[in-house]
């Protein structure tokens, strides 16, 4: 049980925005859509919502053909965010509810329900032109999963949303994860996805980079990273060859280790220019591994 | 299930509160019932405007035989008008009288010449008054001067009674047209017209604004994820159209209801005065409606089209004045037919979709266009809103998901054709 996206191609005129892209994503899981800007995420998202039409390949959901998947499959929450300025709180997302296949009274209880949720009580008369952009965010997020989709495309949902509603937000998603429904979404925040998910699809200028379970893909990127924490001569690893400083930070220094480095010689290095605080060989952060696909080709 | 429904409630309850639609709702309440009082109103105003009092000194060149008794009679005749004349006045002494007394004027009667000098000389009401008496004075002097009888004066000005009967191919007897009746239809027949018109391009306008908002708020891609870019645009035009037929129905209901109470003498009894309403006819009433709803729905896809072509709302009024053009020369096009119902030019433009709903509308409220053009006319609209829908349904699929710079119209030919 699996969404398979299969040798997609989506061309505007002579720009190729999406190139021969397969990915899958299991049922159930929480998948992190990865790129940098530009790379074609948000054309992709479309083909898969069956909103835009790919020039060559198909998008399948178990082997259904995706546009035959009946109204409220999906749930989108579209990187440019929009409501009706004029309606309602609780109008508006009864409105979503309906459009998403919801009836009437269920469409109803579903809204008081998340409104509770999300503490928007106090908000549920006011017409969305009047609320702040956070609040705004929250009742389109909110309209996104009124009708409990089997699948939740959601381009960068954390952005805009304070620490608290951050966790709110991860909370549900979360929460939606363990009751089995599909959650793709996209985050410049490579922490946020680091936390949350599983699988992840990286693509930059329209094709697949890296592709699959997040933690394999770390393990398989070998334990590069060396974390070391001295007191003593800083600069000690300017004398030796195959060492790239990665970051300074006050509490310890991040090297990545060129191939034929042995660790040991470092640490003994590092001994003899001072006190070892702490010596430590990491698997990239998934930041790392996204500059180093990345961002050399920029 | 189609979400139509769901879409039209939204468009409808989320405009029909809007202060914009209640004002001209009640706007053109209002106007109706200003039309229906406005015979037996003018006729109180013009009463209101003439004088009670004509006054005038007459000054006469001696010569032709006196004009001054028949004036004398004619004031016996006609309420408040009074002639004074005395041969010892001389001409200065006349307008100092006139202008010490406030009289309506002074007559200077020179021959065959007539000069009326007046304090107020842009009175209108009281100049054509006196040249009406005059006329008749001056004639029955002639009268008296070639001998004539007062039933020979009466058969010399008897106006004719033309009287004009339509035939028809059929061979039926036409019906005698009433001319009163005939000045009535051609005022009420521009009037719907003209409401046709508003219409078209006040709920066009309103639909393709309405698209270019969903369009710049971007609620539109999450739209489009769940529902048919062709129902959304149905539900739109829907929505916005039973804007339109609310209101259409609200003003003819105030229409008739005036005229019902028109035909009880409620408002002639309000207002003192036994004049004619204007009526509408029910069959009139029901054309109309045909026509809105043919016209609106044809105009209406196109304008949707047109809205989804532009990224933001202030861009709208760019491309929808080709289609507002259209409209204005159906209005000139049914304006023309006016004047002849059954001409070519007419014939035509009302099987013209772009301008049928207006000149075909025109056509039946005057003349009597032949049943097979009002069908052929009917069968074309009906076939131009499908055509219409499915072309604009096109263009508005692709065009609402476009942002940036407007597309030339080639280039949006060439992606429907995509």
């Amino acid at each position: 049980m699996s969404l398979v996206a299969a040798q997609i191609t989506k061309r505007f005129r002579d720009v190729t925005a999406v190139d021969d892209l397969s990915f899958t994503v299991h049922r159930g899981s929480l998948f992190g859509f990865l790129g940098p800007n530009g790379a074609g995420k948000t054309t992709t998202m479309r083909v898969v919502l069956n909103i835009i039409r790919p020039d060559e390949g198909q998008v399948t959901w178990n082997g259904t053909p995706i546009n035959r998947l009946g109204r409220g499959f999906f749930g989108y929450l579209p990187e440019e965010r929009g409501l009706y300025p004029k309606m309602r709180v609780a109008e508006h997302l009864e409105f979503l509810g309906r459009i998403h296949g919801l009836d009437k009274r269920k469409a109803r209880i579903e809204t008081e329900r998340w409104i509770e949720r999300f503490e928007l009580g106090d908000l549920r008369q006011k017409r969305i032109e009047e609320l702040s952009k956070g609040n705004q965010q929250k009742v389109q997020t909110i309209g996104t999963m009124l009708h409990d989709p089997e699948l939740l495309i959601l381009d960068e949902p954390f952005s805009g949303l304070d620490p608290v509603n951050t966790a709110l937000l991860k909370e549900v998603l979360v929460e939606a994860h363990q009751r089995g429904k599909t959650i793709i979404f996209s985050s410049h925040r490579m922490d946020q996805v680091e936390e949350i998910c599983e699988d992840i699809a990286l693509i930059d200028h329209g094709r697949l980079v890296l592709h699959g379970n997040l933690r394999q893909i770390k393990r398989s990127m070998g334990r590069q990273i060396l974390r070391i924490s001295l007191e003593g001569d800083q600069g000690f690893w300017a004398k030796l060859p195959g060492l790239e400083l990665l970051s300074s930070r006050a509490d310890y220094q991040e090297f990545r280790l060129g191939e034929r480095v042995d660790p040991n010689h470092v640490l003994r290095e590092a001994m003899r220019a001072g006190q070892v605080i702490h010596f430590e060989l990491v698997e990239p952060s998934l930041d790392q591994i996204f500059v180093e696909k990345v961002g050399g080709q920029r | 299930m189609s979400l139509i429904p769901v879409l039209v409630k939204r468009e409808f309850t989320s405009r029909v509160k809007g202060p914009a639609y209640i004002i001209t709702t009640i706007l053109g309440v209002v106007v109706f019932i200003a039309l229906s009082f406005l015979p037996p109103l003018m006729e109180r105003i013009s009463q209101s405007l003439l004088p009670a009092e004509i006054e005038l000194v007459v000054f006469e060149q001696p010569g032709e035989p006196s004009i001054l008794p028949y004036l004398q009679q004619a004031g016996d005749e006609r309420e408040g008008f009074s002639v004074y004349a005395d041969p010892d006045l001389s001409e200065s002494d006349a307008y100092r009288m006139v202008l010490e007394q406030g009289l309506s004027g002074l007559l200077l009667v020179d021959g065959p010449l007539y000069t009326l000098v007046t304090p107020d000389a842009s009175n209108i009401m009281v100049n054509d008054e006196v040249e009406n008496i005059l006329n008749l004075a001056v004639s029955r002097r002639n009268a008296v001067r070639l001998g004539l009888s007062d039933e020979d004066m009466a058969s010399l000005f008897r106006p004719v009674d033309l009287r004009v009967r339509e035939i028809s191919p059929l061979g039926e007897d036409g019906e005698e047209l009433d001319s009163a009746a005939h000045t009535q239809s051609m005022v009420l027949a521009y009037f719907l017209l003209f409401m046709i018109y508003m219409a078209l391009i006040m709920y066009g306008n309103m639909v393709a604004s309405g698209v270019a908002e969903e369009k710049s708020s971007r609620i539109m891609e999450v739209m489009v994820s769940t529902v048919r870019p062709v129902e959304l645009m149905l539900g739109k035009i829907i929505g916005v159209g039973s804007l339109g037929l609310l209101q259409y129905f609200i003003w003819i209901g105030t229409g008739l209801v005036m005229n019902s109470m028109g035909r009880a003498g409620a408002i002639a009894a309000l207002l003192g005065s036994s004049g004619q309403l204007s009526s509408i006819p029910l069959d009139i009433v029901m054309w109309f409606g045909l026509y809105f709803i043919l016209g609106y729905f044809f105009y209406a896809s196109i304008f949707a089209a047109a809205g989804a072509l532009v990224s933001r709302v202030e861009e709208v009024s760019q491309v929808v004045s080709i289609i507002m053009m259209l409209i204005i020369v159906g209005f000139f096009a049914a304006y023309i037919s006016f004047l002849n119902p059954n001409s070519t030019l007419a014939v035509v433009t009302s099987l013209v979709p772009f301008t049928a709903p207006m000149v075909m509308f025109a056509r039946i409220v005057l003349g009597s266009p032949g049943l097979i053009e009002v069908i052929a006319s009917v069968l074309i609209m009906l076939v131009s809103v499908f055509l219409g829908a499915w072309f604009s349904g096109k263009i508005y699929s692709i065009g609402i998901l476009l942002y940036g710079k407007r597309p030339t119209l080639r280039q949006v030919i060439r992606l429907v054709r995509n």
